[in-house]
Parts: structure tokens; C-alpha cells; sequence
């Protein structure tokens, strides 16, 4: 399609000494006005690309390039992009002497075959800009482009009301000390287009109330900026007075005000214990227990509830199940033999249960995690001895002491060896909330980490090893030699094995460019070089509880506020990063800080949110808030656990589950520590989205509603049987209650937690004119009520 | 110029995928994205391929199949390789294969054999994992079985599943949804299509024995009665919307007698039935095509006890090839003689191959340097063998290809884009096969 131009090599000679000399060039303005006298390849062409789309993953920004044609990932490496434009393959891209006749112009402008279309036409200032500067010889200037400070103004945008447009600013600091607006240069997109839209030029337009981030980029540069849209409101609207509990709801209702959002009024009894009850220990409040409460009159009621259920051995087996999400308590990743996994991953769970039980503070916990060793110091002997009695009681089932062990060695264990950058991505996800994987391969797109700051960061573990040390090796190999005389094949062999720390570290990640050695180094904290004696995950835990860390106390205040109010302030709750930004940075900021103060204190936190207004509000919304979904303007409808989903059908149906041989004997879902269980109620598990615990993230737990789901609940066999069962909730029912009425008030709150209203008596009533015997009828209401999204969703 | 461009590379907007990946809409957020990708389908666009098949059923060969013994015989190699079995002719002058299979030898004109696919894992999990999704594993991804892709990205139709599976394949290791969430897991046979009783069922689709159509009108009616609750309240509740219409779905699913009738193997001939073979492979093949029949899109049915170690000749001669050869000849020409084939695709694989050199057991261990898969229908070239091995089939010597080139040419096939991209939950985008190429050679 093309004519190879055959005298390349000549006529970049031949430009350069011609256009050394050529006269200045036309300006290009910029629609941002900004007026380009100089156009810089780094600083101008390289936004150009990258707002035209150019350098995305999907084309030229892929690994391989695409059609030969490689670009760095977003512009990151504008210096490798000036040598593809520019140099590459003797310039056969640019047109020296004949700028317009520039392949990539031709082909940016689908004047010429490109897969990827037209990007910009012939007389767009894009086309302008790439044109002046080929037409000046395409110079670089390595390093031109690198930016030392980037600046978008306003941080907040106030909008007056929905409809009304306004511009952002972005002001680039090159490192040469010059400074430029490149408003134009930059890539833009909104966290929620319902709310604010913006377009390619950085003009935001308010939509409708509510508020949604701005994300800006440009060449790796991100940051992010807030739309504050406020709603319209009619004329002579007085914001009320909303009751505040503590600073949860100071804080909170603050930025409503701001919005013109009023916050729902307070949860009904019933409702509030419903809520609190699923979301605290994963169980529907018992009939009993809704009475209960209906007829206490004190004015403290639901803070002797809440300290109730806090305390509840469930509240620990649930988030025992969390952590365990977590750390990646991941069945099949354990050590063989094959029996003992399920065995492994139950006393995993108990050990987090113990703690959660005794309130033991987050730091302390996360320490008996990060930093576990098999011996926790223990002298050989002990530890063979120890470790004799716990194998023992494993081949017996699943009764251990595993629990007593200062620290969780089982995070560390598995039959696969897992990588130092693998075991980075762990804990980045798991303790400070930061999804690392992107830039295993490449600059994280949305974030500031390099895979430069990726493979330090991996290099923290490298000390860590599996296996045998030194100074146990006679006593291990003497104790497995008689275990392998035991075993009857080598896969059903339990071999003992330790996690300890080497002094060196053979398992370090190279550069990725230069191969040299990468000294470890937390993210975006100091290096913390190999000593013999020290190890480095303690010294990264150390940097990690500092009150001035950024990540760790807030991460893990963000999951317990996305525990109880369905959606975290950052949301996905994993998903720290510079285009992610918290929806409420002072709260996020002030319970973080609390939770600093209060020594980690976890139950303390549970209290003071599930106290406040905000988690007690009502799920239903009134005209200012129904589209509210970040800033807990009302309490949200949101799906349940997997676990928790097949423990309240057990419930609501009177039928216990039977989890095989996976778990131990009369568990709860939430209280099964293997992440898969050999019975029919694995695929209901599957469906309800309980997470493999494969991935680094704990993003694997699916939130969302699908068909299956609804299909279970309908027609699933299973639960059919336990609808349909002799000996359920029904045949109690019956017994226990003669009178129709009274038998309905007890199924509603036995599932929905409520009384029926009337129109539900009378659709019931309606209903009994069928004629169907008291069983049937009873029956029929139960498989009504637990298909009600009401009783599926907690809200 | 427009503030929004048409397209990129992909053929599509990238910021239309974020604002879906980051968006509200549950139920809509897969809707418009899926219809949207079936309208590509349909326009053609740039790179959107010209839609050649309608449906998958991939035939699973479960251990890694010996396929030096089936499809890619080496009569020629020393002894300690050769094997036992001998080349036999087939309706395609010079294709040849096993001499255990001779009713695949009378369809070979309408099957593409590919003999230079291969890889680099010879381990099952992780191979599995590898075939099923045209995409190397890694610790960092679930990549999605290709069933799962497929009830992902083309648009369901009414009363009938997207996606059904035969097999656990792997304990659910393989053959799952991955990165695309629950929602695009298959649904599970149930039940034992074993000789002439038939108890199939899709589990969570059909209403259990006891349970009527009559019954359940009542009780929705009851329910409806009842689940009124956020109605009026949650305008903007993408979870109450979505749950809303799946319930409407699953009712659609639950009275649809599709999907039952598909499972009614009486309704055949029982020569047909016979042809397949009686026992629970062949008539799980044969309710495959039913199902293909009713609407679906992607079924996989599975055989295992390829993993021969020992005594690989004996096995290969006395159950696993006449069995294969029985089904799976019988499937192909079942959908040629309805006319289905043009519209169906059939791929059947195992995990790996094995080793060209016969270890002291008579077996044959786990080999992934080379191996070979059978494509028929649906876009694939007829009669045609695709590629070499070398003289002792250690590996490809001409058109050497992986598991990413073959599943891009069955996406091709089905008018989806190899290179299209799609979103994890974390909003990371992914190319269905980015180091696939669709094999030009392999098209009719």
C-alpha cells in the first residue's frame, strides 16, 4: 500500500542539516488555548498518542506492539516511543521531507490501511501538533518530557447544580524546571458517568446529584479529582437536623449536606436486627430473639445487642472465614497428603477464630501472619515433639491445638512453591490493600508502582524458605525417614517441614532492565538490605504499623466498613490506588487514625460503626438519596455470603447441612475452614460465589446476583428436599401452632424477621382459598418466602 | 472531531469498557456489553469475523490421550516408539489413523485432524486448565473455559442454558467461568446417562420429580404476593432489578420443556441410540446434540482413562479408541445427516499428549511437545490434516501451533473476535486469546 521510501538513511541526513536551519514554524493552539511554539516529542506527542488511544494494550501498547508498531504502555517510557516513532526501522514512520506523507499521519488519519481506524483528521490540532514537529525534523530530547510535579486544579469541583459544565486544569512541572498547561494531553475518564460526565478536552459536566471521581492521566501520571454535583432541590428546601451518634455520622452527613442528600430516617427494630444479626454473625435472629427484642424498652437496646453479638462465637467463625478469604486459605494449595488438607485448612481457620474470639489486636495479628516461622523459636526437640502430637491428632480428624500456636506458619505452607513476587502481591492485597500484579509486567497503569518498586517489594520474602534448616536437619530427616517406613506411597507421606528464615536470600528478583541485584524495599518505603539474624518481614511490619502509614490501619478499617455497609469508602475494598479514590477521604482518614489510637482495636471498631446513625439508617430511600450508592445516604440491599446464604436456608428451613468429611461434624457454613467440601452443597456454595482463594485479591468472593442463584432457590433438588422434608420447620409449625394467623407471623419472622403487613395476610388468606391441606399451604409459604429478594438480600 | 471515537483496535471504545467494568448495572452490566458484541457479530466490522457456527461441543478426553496411537500414527519410527498399531486408510486419500478406529476412518472427510498443536505442560491441572481456555495458566488470572467466554459474550437464548457440562472436568478445576465471575459457570449434568435408562437432568433447570408446573404457578403466585418489599422503594437497585429478571429467566428455563425433551433420549430412534453407544459417553454425546438442537451454545461432554502409563496398547485397542471411535463417529455423521454440522463445531482434545517413547510398563507418560486434535464443523475445513510431527512425533515439524491458535480459530468460527477484550473484576482488560492467531489454513 505503501512505498518504502529507499533513501531513508540520506534524507534524515539530508533533513536534519536542512531543517537545522529552517525558519520558525507555525504555533499550534491547543483547545485548551494553550498556545505550542516549541512542539517537544516527550512533553506534546506522546499525550497526543495517548489520548488518541495509540498506546493502549490492546494496540501498540501491547508487549509485542501491534503490526510491528510498539509504543510503551500509556506513554510511561516516552523515551523508547520517540525512538519507535522517530527511528525506528531507518524513520520509515515520519516523512522529513514531506511531513504530510508521514506513515503516521497517513495511517492516524485512516488514510492509509490501519486496523485501528481514524484517530484524528487531517485538519485537527492533534494532526497539527504531530506535523510541526516532523516537519522540524522530529528531534528528541531524551528526558524533555519527565515530569516532576502534576497539578489538577480543582481538587473538588463545585458544581451549583446538575447541567452546569466546568473545566479542569492540568499543569505539568518538567524536570528542566519549565512548567505547561497540557490540559489537552491528558486522558480523562469518570468513576460514574451517571453522576458527571467529562470529555476528551477535561470539561466536566454534572449530570445529575450526586458526586463521582474524575480520574486523570497522562504518561503514567494519575490522579484523581472529585465531581460534587449537589442535587436541585425545590425552592424553600431547609436541610433538616439529622441526630448524630458519633463522628461516623458527623463526617458522613457532612458531605450529604454538601450533596443535598438527606440521609434516610432510622431502621425499624426489626429491621436493624435482622441487619445486625447477618451482618455480625452470618445467622437470621431467631423468632425468640425478634420478640425479645420487640419487648425490651430500654433506651440502650441495640448497644446490648450489638455487644451481644460482637461477642458471639459466630462473629468469630465469620470473620475467621473472612481472614480466611483473606490470607488465602486455599484447600488444594495445602501440603499432601490429600486427606490432611481439609484437616490443615480447618485448623487455619481456627486460628484466626481464637484470636477474633480474644479481640487480639489487628497489628498483632497481622504479625502472627506476616512474620510466622514453624518453630516460633522453639528449640528442635520441642519443636519435633510439638509437631509429633498436632500430625498425630490431624490423622485422628479435625480436633487440633493449632490454635495455641503463637503464629500461622499455614499461610507460608504449600505443596507448590510459591514465588517472592507472588507472596508481594499477597500481602500487598491482604495487609495494605494494594493490588501489585499489574506491575509485575509493566508501570501500574492506575497506580504509581513501578516493576522496579514490584520486584523490591517481592524481594522482602526472599528470606523466606520451606523446608528443612540447618540446625533441624538430623532431627527431620531421622523423623521423616521412619514416616516414609510408615507410608504406604509417598503422596500419603507427612513430611515434616519448617518455615524459617535463611540468612541470604538465593530466591531475589534481578532489575528488570539492568539484571543487577534489587535491594528489598517496602512499597514506597525504605530498603531494608538482607542482615544475617534480621528478618525483613518484621522490619516491613514495622514500617507497616507506623501511625504514619498510609495503608495498613486504613485498609483494613475499609473492610470492615465494606463488611457492614455492602461497599467500602475505597471500593473494591483491595482496589487502593491513585484512580480509585476513596468516596469519603476524611472518613476513611479519621477511622483509620481512631483505629491507630485505639491500638488496633477491632472489636472497638466493629462497635463504633455499627453504633452510628449511618449503619442503623433505613434501607429505604426517599427522593434525595435513591441513587445513592457511595456515600450511605441509606443502609444498602446487598447479597450475602455464600455461607452465610446456605446457613440461613438450614435455618429458615429447619434442616441442618452436612458438609462431609471436609468439615467437622455439625458445622455451620461459616464455620468450615476448607475452601471445598465434598458434598452437594459445594455447586450451592460455587453459585453463591464462594471464593476459591486462588488469586492474590480477595476479589474472587462474586457479589453479584446470577441466574443459577435464582434457579436454586426455585427448583434446586436439594434445597427442595429440605423445603419438602418430614422433619423441618413445617412439621414443627404445624404442631406447635393451630392457628393460621399465628403460624404465618411465626414463618415471616422465622425467614423475612418480621410480622406479615396486611396486604400479606390477605394475599395469604387469598391464597388458603385454594383449598390445599395446612402442610401444602405451610409449605408453599415457606418456598414463597425464601425466594423474596427480601429474604435472599440483606439490606 | 467527535469527542467520542468509533473504535480502536479492538473495534471498540475503551472507555465504554470501563465505565461497564467500573459500572452500576449488574444485570445490565453484561446485557448491553453482550448484545452489543453479537450486534459486532452480526455487522461485521473491521475485525469482527463473518459468524460461521452457532454452537460447541467439545469432546473431552480426560488424562491425556495417546494420540501417537490415533490421529498421528509413526509406522515409519524405530521400534520403542512405532507402537503396536498399525495405519489405516481412510475415506481422505492419504490421511491415515489408527487402525482401532475405522469409523472415524469414514468421516474423515469431514473432520480436520490438527497434528501440530502443542505445548509446554505436562502436568494435568495446569495442561487442563491450558486446553480448555486457549490460555496459558497463571497464578496471577483465572482465565474462563471457553464455554464460559461463550455464554459471556453472545446473547442467550430463551428457556435454554448457554452452557452445559457433562463433566466436573477436574473437580471444577478446568472448565469453570475464571476472571468472568459465577454467573458464566456451566450448568452441571446430573444423573447417569448409562445404558438405556435415562435420569439425565441439568441440575438448578428442571423442577425436581415431585414438584408440577401447576405447583409452581401457584407458589410464584404466592411469592409475587410476598415480594413486594422493594418495590417501590429502590428505583436505582441494580441487585433487585437483575434478581427481578433472572426470576423471570428461571421461569422461562423452569416451564421451558426444551431442555427436558433435549434429556428425553426415548424420543430417538433406538438405532440411533445404539449407534452412539449404550453406555453413558455415547448417550451423553447424543443428548449433546439435543441440547445443541433446543439452543445451546457450548457442550462439553467428557471420557476419561486416557492417562495410560501402563499397558497403553491393550487399553487403547480394547475400550478407549472403539468406544471413541463409536461415539464419536457417530456424533459427526449424526450432525452432517441433520445438517447440523455446518453450524456446529466439534473439538475434541484431551489435556497432552503422550510420549513418543514406550516406557517399561507398556505405557505411554505424559508428553506435551506434541499431540493431536480433531475440529469438525461449523467453519473448519474437511478432510484435511493439518500439520506434522517430525519422524518420531517428538514434535511439529510444519505449522507448529498452541492451544491459543486453535481456540482462536473456533472463536473466529464464531464470529467472536479472537482478540476481543474483556474485564476481570478488577477492571484489568484481557484479550480472549492474546497469543492466539486464528489458523488461516484450517478454514473452509
Amino acid at each position: 500500500m505503501f512505498s518504502e521510501n529507499h533513501c531513508k538513511v540520506f534524507v534524515i541526513a539530508l533533513g536534519i542539516v536542512f531543517f537545522a536551519q529552517a525558519p520558525a514554524r507555525a504555533e499550534v493552539t491547543l483547545p485548551d488555548g494553550q498556545v505550542v511554539r516549541n512542539v517537544d516529542f516527550e512533553k506534546h506527542i506522546v499525550g497526543v498518542l495517548g489520548r488518541s488511544g495509540c498506546n493502549l494494550g490492546s494496540c501498540h501498547g501491547a508487549f509485542q506492539g501491534k503490526n510491528g508498531f510498539r509504543l510503551s504502555l500509556f506513554g510511561y517510557e516516552a523515551e523508547k516511543d520517540g525512538l519507535s516513532v522517530g527511528r525506528e526501522f531507518n524513520s520509515r514512520r515520519i516523512n522529513l521531507n514531506q511531513p504530510d506523507q508521514s506513515l503516521l499521519l497517513l495511517k492516524a488519519t485512516g488514510q492509509g490501511e490501519h486496523a485501528g481506524g481514524r484517530r484524528f483528521s487531517v485538519d485537527s490540532w492533534q494532526y497539527q501538533l504531530i506535523r510541526e514537529w516532523i516537519a522540524k525534523g522530529a528531534p528528541l530530547s531524551k528526558g524533555s518530557g519527565i515530569i516532576t510535579g502534576f497539578h489538577v486544579t480543582p481538587t473538588e469541583i463545585p458544581f451549583k447544580s446538575p447541567g452546569e459544565s466546568l473545566p479542569l486544569k492540568v499543569v505539568a512541572n518538567f524536570a528542566d524546571g519549565t512548567s505547561e498547561t497540557i490540559t489537552s494531553l491528558c486522558e480523562y475518564r469518570s468513576g460514574d458517568e451517571g453522576v458527571a460526565e467529562v470529555n476528551s478536552n477535561g470539561v466536566v459536566k454534572g449530570v445529575r446529584g450526586g458526586d463521582a471521581a474524575i480520574i486523570v492521566s497522562h504518561r503514567g501520571q494519575v490522579v484523581a479529582v472529585r465531581a460534587m454535583v449537589p442535587l436541585k432541590t425545590a425552592t424553600g428546601f431547609k436541610y433538616p437536623a439529622v441526630p448524630e451518634v458519633n463522628f461516623i455520622d458527623k463526617i458522613v452527613f457532612q458531605k450529604l449536606k454538601k450533596l443535598n442528600m438527606v440521609p434516610s430516617g432510622l431502621s425499624s427494630d426489626t429491621e436493624f436486627l435482622r441487619r445486625v444479626t447477618l451482618d455480625t454473625v452470618g445467622l437470621l435472629p431467631t423468632p425468640e430473639e425478634i420478640r425479645k427484642f420487640l419487648e425490651d424498652k430500654s433506651a440502650n437496646k441495640r448497644e446490648k445487642k450489638i455487644d451481644e453479638l460482637l461477642k458471639h462465637p459466630m462473629h468469630a467463625a465469620l470473620w475467621a472465614t473472612k481472614l480466611s478469604d483473606i490470607t488465602g486459605n486455599n484447600t488444594d494449595a495445602l501440603e499432601q497428603p490429600q486427606n490432611l488438607k481439609s484437616r490443615r485448612s480447618q485448623m487455619w481457620h481456627d486460628w484466626l477464630k481464637k484470636r477474633i474470639v480474644e479481640n487480639m489486636p489487628y497489628d498483632k495479628l497481622v504479625d502472627g501472619i506476616l512474620c510466622s516461622t514453624s518453630r516460633d523459636g522453639e528449640e528442635p526437640e520441642a519443636f519435633i515433639a510439638r509437631t509429633k502430637k498436632q500430625d498425630e491428632l490431624l490423622a485422628k480428624g479435625f480436633e487440633s491445638d493449632y490454635a495455641n500456636k503463637p503464629s500461622l506458619d499455614l499461610y507460608w505452607r504449600r505443596q507448590q512453591q510459591v514465588t517472592v513476587d507472588q507472596w508481594g502481591e499477597r500481602t500487598a492485597a491482604a495487609f495494605l490493600g494494594i493490588r501489585l500484579e499489574c506491575a509485575q509486567c509493566h508501570k501500574h497503569p492506575f497506580d504509581r508502582w513501578t516493576q522496579v518498586d514490584y520486584r523490591s517489594y517481592a524481594n522482602v520474602f526472599s528470606q523466606v524458605a520451606f523446608g528443612v534448616s540447618p540446625e533441624m536437619k538430623k532431627l527431620v530427616d531421622a523423623e521423616n525417614a521412619e514416616r516414609k517406613t510408615k507410608a504406604p506411597q509417598n503422596n500419603q507421606l507427612n513430611q515434616v517441614r519448617e518455615i524459617y528464615v535463611t540468612a541470604t536470600n538465593p530466591r531475589a528478583m534481578t532489575h528488570p532492565e539492568t539484571n543487577g541485584p534489587l535491594i528489598p524495599r517496602a512499597l514506597g518505603g525504605q530498603e531494608m538490605p538482607i542482615e544475617r539474624g534480621v528478618d525483613n518481614r518484621k522490619t516491613l511490619f514495622n514500617w507497616m504499623i507506623d501511625k504514619n502509614n498510609p495503608y495498613f490501619a486504613q485498609s483494613f478499617v475499609n473492610r470492615i466498613w465494606g463488611h457492614y455497609f455492602g461497599s467500602g469508602i475505597v471500593d473494591p475494598v483491595d482496589d487502593f490506588s491513585q484512580a480509585n479514590p476513596p468516596s469519603n477521604p476524611q472518613l476513611l482518614q479519621t477511622l483509620g487514625k481512631d483505629f491507630i489510637q485505639s491500638g488496633f482495636n477491632i472489636r472497638e471498631m466493629e462497635k463504633r460503626i455499627l453504633l452510628s446513625r449511618v449503619y442503623q439508617l433505613t434501607y429505604k430511600p426517599n427522593e434525595s438519596n435513591q441513587f445513592d450508592e457511595s456515600n450511605f445516604s441509606h443502609s444498602a440491599i446487598r447479597p450475602m455470603m455464600a455461607e452465610v446464604v446456605i446457613d440461613v436456608l438450614s435455618q429458615a428451613t429447619g434442616v441442618e447441612e452436612n458438609f462431609g468429611v471436609d468439615a467437622p461434624k455439625n458445622s455451620r457454613a461459616i464455620e468450615v475452614g476448607s475452601s471445598r467440601v465434598n458434598s452437594t452443597v459445594n455447586y450451592a456454595l460455587r453459585i453463591f460465589g464462594r471464593p476459591p482463594r486462588t488469586a492474590a485479591c480477595d476479589c474472587e468472593r462474586s457479589m453479584e446476583p446470577a441466574l443459577p442463584q435464582k434457579l436454586y432457590l426455585m427448583a434446586d433438588t436439594a434445597l427442595q428436599a429440605k423445603i419438602e422434608s418430614q422433619s423441618n420447620r413445617i412439621k414443627t409449625l404445624l404442631s406447635e401452632f393451630k392457628d393460621d394467623s399465628q403460624a404465618l407471623d411465626e414463618l415471616f419472622l422465622a425467614t423475612l424477621s418480621r410480622f406479615p403487613s396486611e396486604t400479606e395476610k390477605q394475599h395469604f388468606a387469598k391464597y388458603k382459598e385454594k383449598n390445599l391441606d395446612r402442610k401444602t399451604l405451610f409449605t408453599d409459604t415457606l418456598w414463597a418466602l425464601v425466594n423474596t429478594k427480601e429474604f435472599i438480600f440483606n439490606h | 472531531m467527535a469527542s467520542r471515537m468509533q473504535n480502536d483496535c479492538e473495534g471498540f471504545f475503551r472507555r465504554d469498557f470501563l465505565r461497564i467494568g467500573a459500572g452500576a448495572g449488574l444485570l445490565g452490566l453484561s446485557l448491553p456489553e453482550l448484545l452489543r458484541l453479537e450486534a459486532m457479530a452480526a455487522k461485521k466490522g473491521a475485525n469482527q469475523p463473518a459468524k460461521k457456527a452457532d454452537s460447541v461441543i467439545m469432546v473431552w478426553l480426560a488424562g491425556g490421550p495417546a494420540t501417537i496411537d490415533m490421529w498421528d500414527l509413526k509406522p515409519e519410527a524405530p521400534e520403542g516408539i512405532r507402537g503396536a498399531f498399525k495405519p489405516a486408510d481412510t475415506n481422505v486419500p492419504g490421511i491415515r489413523i489408527s487402525e482401532h478406529m475405522p469409523k472415524m476412518a469414514k468421516v474423515a472427510d469431514k473432520i480436520s485432524i490438527i497434528r501440530s498443536i502443542y505445548h509446554s505442560i505436562p502436568s494435568h491441572g495446569p495442561a487442563t486448565v491450558f486446553m480448555t481456555t486457549g490460555n496459558k495458566p497463571t497464578a496471577a488470572l483465572q482465565y474462563p473455559a471457553m464455554g464460559s467466554v461463550v455464554s459471556k459474550v453472545l446473547a442467550p437464548r430463551p428457556g435454554v442454558p448457554q452452557y452445559v457440562s457433562f463433566s466436573d472436568i477436574r473437580g471444577g478445576l478446568a472448565g469453570n467461568s475464571g476472571y468472568l465471575g459465577t454467573a458464566y459457570s456451566p450448568f452441571m449434568v446430573e444423573g447417569n446417562p448409562n445404558g438405556g435408562k435415562t435420569t439425565l437432568r441439568v441440575r438448578g433447570i428442571q423442577l425436581p420429580t415431585n414438584f408440577t408446573l401447576d405447583s409452581l404457578a401457584n407458589r410464584d403466585d404466592l411469592l409475587a404476593g410476598f415480594d413486594s418489599t422493594f418495590r417501590e422503594t429502590d428505583k436505582n437497585a441494580d441487585l433487585v432489578q437483575g434478581f427481578d429478571a433472572f426470576h423471570k429467566q428461571a421461569l422461562e428455563i423452569l416451564r421451558s420443556d426444551k431442555t427436558r425433551n433435549a434429556f428425553d433420549l426415548t424420543q430417538e430412534k433406538q438405532e440411533t441410540r445404539a449407534r452412539y453407544g449404550m453406555e453413558a459417553f455415547g448417550q451423553s454425546a447424543l443428548a449433546a446434540r439435543r441440547l445443541v438442537e433446543a439452543g445451546v451454545r457450548f457442550v462439553t461432554i467428557s471420557i476419561g482413562g486416557w492417562d495410560t502409563h501402563g499397558k497403553t496398547f491393550e487399553a487403547h485397542s480394547k475400550r478407549l479408541q472403539p468406544t471413541l471411535d463409536n461415539t464419536l463417529s457417530a456424533l459427526i455423521a449424526d450432525l452432517s445427516d441433520r445438517g447440523m454440522l455446518d453450524r456446529t463445531m466439534v473439538y475434541c482434545a484431551g489435556e497432552f499428549g503422550r510420549t513418543p517413547k514406550i516406557n517399561k510398563n507398556d505405557g505411554r507418560d505424559h508428553w506435551a511437545r506434541s499431540m493431536s486434535v480433531v475440529a469438525a464443523g461449523g467453519g473448519f475445513k474437511r478432510g484435511y490434516a493439518h500439520g506434522t510431527t517430525d519422524g518420531q512425533g517428538m514434535a511439529p515439524a510444519t505449522e507448529a501451533c498452541l492451544p491459543d491458535d486453535v481456540s482462536s480459530t473456533i472463536f473466529h468460527n464464531l464470529g467472536i473476535d479472537p482478540k476481543t477484550e474483556l474485564q476481570t473484576s478488577t477492571g484489568r482488560p484481557i484479550t480472549l486469546f492474546r497469543e492466539g492467531a486464528v489458523i488461516d489454513k484450517l478454514l473452509a
